[in-house]
């Protein structure tokens, strides 16, 4: 099966003055396309950590001993997996050589929601920019077919383009089909942004489709436009970037707002002028989201998007979530410690505990019927409303520096064998698609 | 609008601190007794009956025997008119306020020269350190800029002496100008230049190129100076700034949504940076301000801080006392206006 | 009961081991404290016994007017002599003690008068905080060098006077540093606990605040002390004191200046005397700042 991404056997471990941190020890995991995979563990499993090594955005005290990231069949931290003995120097060096070898693919291919919404964003940029700058940076050329497709159309044009909306009753292909003919591309994606606006009438959006039309700009422009809508990047020339970015980030901000206004934000044209302090936090979460999402990425990690933002938003957030996954083709890793959470939202779930995947499997499996003990203990330690006890896991989560031999879990483990205290347990299947690290499920 | 809520609510804190300084001022005028003032005013050959006749006299007049916060208003009405008292030093007589004109515009030109000088080598070392944070040049820019603090200014001015000006006899490092090429200028008598008393634009406006550029040359090794004495501190400050942005979430998230590097350094991270370092720029006008005091005696520069140091060689209180006033003036608003730019250029400031 | 103090000092125990292993593992600072100790080891036996070190008169200069003119560095002399004859070695062994001493002085009067008035100030609040805060920003408003100059000069132009003018200038920094830290620890769960369980106003200022201020108090005095050193020996330089005869460093370089193109020993060896001096002290205080900091920790 081919898969969206797959992490194999990564080992990261952190050096401090205290020691060095062996974060995670061998973590293997795979997302499948169109999937949302749930992963979940206590604070210090390494599930953030995994989410950041993906987006090689470790900090610069993280060593990768030995793994990969495979996405697209290349490994995205090969650089650092290079890296023989650690030292400072040598891996800062190297983490600027994989900010630079993964710009291109971040926010476009994969892309990353962080979970403190507050400080996530820039505060002094407008969101409208921070926004527009990943479509500016990733997808200049869509931003100028869509201004072009403005400019060239005719009045002619967009009553059509009307009448064929208002026949297919705002069918997408008809619409595509429409415009591919008419060499408007560009125009569909705004058109049917207004069509399906809820919050005019339909004489006002009928206006608004008919004036997607006779734009007018500067002839400089216009080939600066047309150069890059050919396949071009944005030019060096120093005035002349100048011009078209700021032509650019003003057709960026525009797609911005039919952007957030999809993602339920309310009057999107005022929130893009805004500076993130002038925002609350459901809502700033949603303008990282929209980051994010805005491109189509393949993959997109949550890094407990909804663990900073209050009760009433995180359900919103997950709807939202939920709602994504209809609609876009991305494939989503999201990780949260609440397993009520990610039953919600997930297809499969994969528990983390001491830097290891300990359990994978669909969520009805996981959630309902664990195998391992850690994962049932984490179950019942969930609090519910029909009065069932609820129970602690008791024990000290491992000292990471000094990780106990054998099973990571044997010292909290009221099952733990002589084996467990020696040996590291394989992932063993125990039914379709569910793997389980205990040597309780094949340990003969 | 809530930009100018604030702006009126700065100048309104100035209004203390306006006061705070002159009162500062007035208080140590008149701490050392009215025999000090008095001596500023009366012939010092005056003797017997004539001189008690005469300092009576004044006493009435300057309102010396009304309490002292009277006196206070008295004083500060004279200030305000202009009267701001006399100096007497070698290389000025006459009242305070002259002796600020003409001083003031030698000090300002090496001031802001420094001061450009910080900004166009300070800043770019500053972000490269932290940029290539533990590089062999970050390591190099830190040692530097350590030894540098670490250093009295007038050893940097010697330094700098002997290196540039004694060893290597590429740059003048004593005066304005070299005294040969003025003798015959019609519009320079007395180390005075007009109509500006900036030698460097007054030359300029003559049209008096040789002139110009020996000026200029003179300017050089002050100001070098001078910046030297304070960047250090700014590097320091602004790399410890740029450490602390490159650590934050948005950084995270500007790399995570592929910005390039340069583009994460340059227009996420350094306004970020350098906002908190605006204000800290009021320590650096200090630094020029004070440092101009010691850098115009090594370099007989003479500005207001050659004339306060000749003030404190020759116990002239007018000199040092009017330095003081000058100098915190021009602090305050330099600080105000300061705030006002870091206002226009912060979104989160609300007041 | 028992154990939880033998446990609560077991923690205060292991809290300094590691204060010391950070501190300790900064090469700078270790080098940076071995050149202060030397500096103290002078200061101290010239005070106390500058027989050892064969100085005659350990508190004042001694001219020689029959060879005025600098001599540069030779076995006699081995940093030279500056204007008017003064040897330049022992005249720095014996100002190391008054700038040490001068500097020690100005940090921790000035430290303690704005350490006092920034705690009352943040726990007084109201009128009282506005007073003293507006009060520094006056003091802030008009350059410290030329304030200190202009307090010094009415006071008198003698060494002591200089001092306690730089004092007066300085508190005002100890005063915001000592009341932001006494703000943001009043809001600590422990102030509040201690306010709950009924201690009074006094007993909270004394016995809680007060204690958590004073470590990063300190961490400053060490970061100021350098500074302190320098501007102390500027005003010297710039001849703040008449006609003295005292072995002060910046006093020192100021009276071989005139000679400094032919002579430049005469200014270098008491300016690098300072610098090494500021630059130690620096270090010093670099490596208490990290031991503080807990970012800088792990």
């Amino acid at each position: 099966m081919e898969y969206a991404l797959s992490v194999k056997d990564l080992r990261v471990s952190f050096y401090t003055r205290r020691g060095v941190f062996k974060a995670l020890n061998g973590v293997n995991l795979e997302l499948r396309r169109g999937e949302v995979l749930g992963v979940a563990g206590e604070s210090g499993s390494g599930k953030s950590t995994t989410g950041l090594a993906i987006m090689g955005l470790l900090p610069r005290n993280a060593k990768v001993s030995s793994g990969s990231v495979l996405f697209d069949g290349r490994d995205l931290l090969a650089p650092l997996t290079s890296i023989r003995k650690f030292s400072t120097g040598r891996n800062e060096s190297a983490i600027r050589k994989l900010h630079r070898e993964l710009a291109p693919i971040r926010g476009k291919r994969i892309s990353m929601v962080f979970q403190e919404p507050m400080t996530s964003l820039n505060p002094v940029l407008q969101v409208g920019y921070q926004i527009a700058e990943t479509l500016v940076i990733h997808n200049p050329s869509l931003l100028a077919s869509r201004k072009l497709a403005r400019v060239r159309a005719t009045r002619e044009d967009t009553t059509a383009l009307l009448k064929v909306i208002k026949e297919n009753e705002g069918s997408e292909t008809a619409v595509r089909e429409f415009v591919e003919s008419r060499h408007l591309k560009g125009l569909e994606e705004q058109a049917l942004f207004i069509w399906r606006r809820n919050d005019i009438n339909e004489l006002r959006k009928e206006r608004l489709i008919l004036d997607l039309c006779c734009e007018k700009v500067g002839s400089t422009t216009k080939r600066l436009l047309e150069s890059l809508e050919g396949g071009m990047g944005i030019t060096k020339a120093p005035v002349l970037s100048r011009l078209l970015r700021r032509v650019l980030f003003k057709e960026g901000y525009r797609k911005a707002v039919e952007f957030l206004s999809t993602l339920g934000v309310p009057n999107p044209e005022k929130v893009v002028q805004m500076y993130p302090h002038e925002l609350s936090g459901g809502m700033r979460q949603r303008i990282v989201i929209a980051i994010a999402l805005i491109n189509n990425p393949d993959v997109v990690i949550m890094d407990e998007p909804t663990s900073a933002v209050d009760v009433t938003v995180q359900a919103q957030i997950l709807e939202l979530v939920k709602d994504l996954k209809r609609r876009v083709n991305s494939s989503f890793i999201f990780i949260s410690h609440d397993l009520s959470v990610l039953g919600e939202v997930s297809d499969r779930i994969a528990i983390m505990y001491g830097g290891r995947v300990v359990e994978v499997g669909p969520k009805e499996i996981v959630l309902k019927a664990p195998r391992h003990p850690y994962t049932t203990m984490l179950i019942n330690a969930i609090p519910t409303l029909d009065g069932r006890e609820i129970r602690g896991i008791e024990g000290e989560a491992p000292d990471m520096r000094n990780p106990p031999p054998g099973c990571i879990f044997n010292n909290r483990c009221p099952f733990a064998m002589d084996k467990c205290r020696k040996e590291e347990p394989p992932s063993y299947k125990v039914s379709e698609d569910h793997y389980v690290a205990c040597f309780l499920q094949g340990g003969k | 609008m809530r930009l100018w809520i604030y702006i009126a609510r700065r100048l309104l804190i100035l209004i203390p601190t306006l006061v705070g300084l002159t009162f500062i001022v007035f208080a140590l005028t008149h701490a050392g007794g009215n025999n000090l003032i008095l001596a500023e005013y009366i012939n010092p050959r005056l003797s017997g009956p004539a001189r008690e006749e005469a300092v009576a006299k004044l006493t009435a007049e300057l309102h010396l025997n009304q309490p002292i916060y009277v006196q206070y208003f008295y004083w500060l009405a004279e200030v305000l008119k202009g009267n701001w008292g006399y100096t007497n030093t070698p290389i000025f007589s006459g009242s305070v306020t002259q002796a600020i004109a003409l001083f003031m515009p030698n000090t300002l030109s090496i001031s802001l020269f420094a001061a450009l000088l910080i900004w166009v080598i300070g800043i770019p070392l500053g972000v490269f350190s932290a940029v290539n944070r533990d590089s062999v040049g970050d390591n190099a820019v830190r040692v530097t800029s350590f030894g540098l603090y670490s250093m009295p200014i007038y050893l940097i001015a010697v330094a700098l002496i002997l290196a540039l000006g004694v060893y290597l006899k590429v740059l003048p490092f004593a005066g304005v100008v070299n005294p040969l090429l003025v003798s015959n200028v019609p519009w320079y008598h007395n180390g005075i230049s007009y109509p500006t008393h900036i030698l460097l634009i007054d030359a300029i406006i003559h049209g008096d190129w040789v002139v110009a550029g020996n000026a200029f040359l003179h300017m050089i090794l002050p100001s070098l100076t001078l910046a030297l004495g304070v960047l250090a501190g700014v590097i320091r400050i602004l790399r410890a700034s740029m450490l602390e942005v490159l650590d934050q979430d948005y950084i995270k998230l500007a790399r995570a949504k592929g910005v390039p590097e340069r583009a994460v350094y340059n227009l996420h991270a350094r306004r970020n940076a350098i906002l908190p370092t605006v204000t800290f720029f009021g320590y650096t006008v200090a630094g020029l301000l004070g440092g101009a005091v010691v850098v115009e005696e090594v370099f007989n520069y003479p500005g207001i801080g050659y004339w306060t140091t000749q003030a404190l060689l020759n116990n002239d209180v007018g000199g040092i006392l009017g330095s003081t006033l000058v100098f915190g003036l021009i602090l305050i608003f330099t600080s105000l206006i300061l705030d006002i730019v870091y206002a226009f250029l912060d979104p989160r400031i609300k007041y | 009961m028992e154990t939880q103090k033998t446990e609560y000092e077991a923690d205060r125990f292991r809290e300094i081991k590691t204060s010391l292993s950070v501190f300790f593992s900064n090469k700078g600072a270790v080098v940076g404290l071995v050149i202060v100790l030397v500096y103290v080891v002078d200061a101290l036996l010239v005070q106390f016994f500058p027989q050892a070190l064969g100085l005659k008169h350990p508190y004042t200069l001694v001219s020689n007017y029959v060879n005025p003119v600098p001599q540069p560095p030779s076995a006699s002399y081995p940093f030279g002599t500056t204007f008017p004859g003064v040897d330049l070695f022992t005249s720095i062994l014996k100002a190391v003690r008054v700038d040490l001493g001068y500097s020690l002085f100005v940090v921790l009067l000035g430290a303690f008068i704005g350490t006092v008035l920034g705690v009352i100030s943040a726990f007084a609040g109201g009128i009282v905080d506005e007073f003293v805060m507006r009060i520094t920003d006056i003091f802030f408003s008009i350059p410290y060098l030329v304030l200190a100059l202009a307090i010094g000069f009415v006071l008198g132009r003698t060494l002591d006077n200089m001092a306690l003018a730089l004092a007066i200038v300085w508190w005002p920094i100890y005063a915001r540093y000592a009341r932001g830290q006494a703000l943001s620890i009043k809001e600590m769960t422990f102030v509040e606990a201690a306010r709950a369980s009924g201690s009074g106003g006094g007993k909270i200022m004394f016995r809680h605040i007060l204690p958590n201020v004073l470590p990063p108090i300190f961490v400053q005095i060490s970061l100021d002390l350098g500074t302190v050193v320098l501007v102390f020996s500027v005003l010297a330089f710039i001849g703040f004191i008449p006609n003295a005869n005292v072995p002060e460093l910046g006093y020192l370089a100021s009276l071989g200046l005139n000679y400094v193109a032919t002579a430049p020993w005469t200014v270098l060896f008491p300016g690098a005397a300072i610098t090494l001096f500021a630059l130690a002290v620096n270090l010093v205080g670099d490596g208490l700042r990290d031991v503080l900091d807990p970012r800088r920790r792990s």
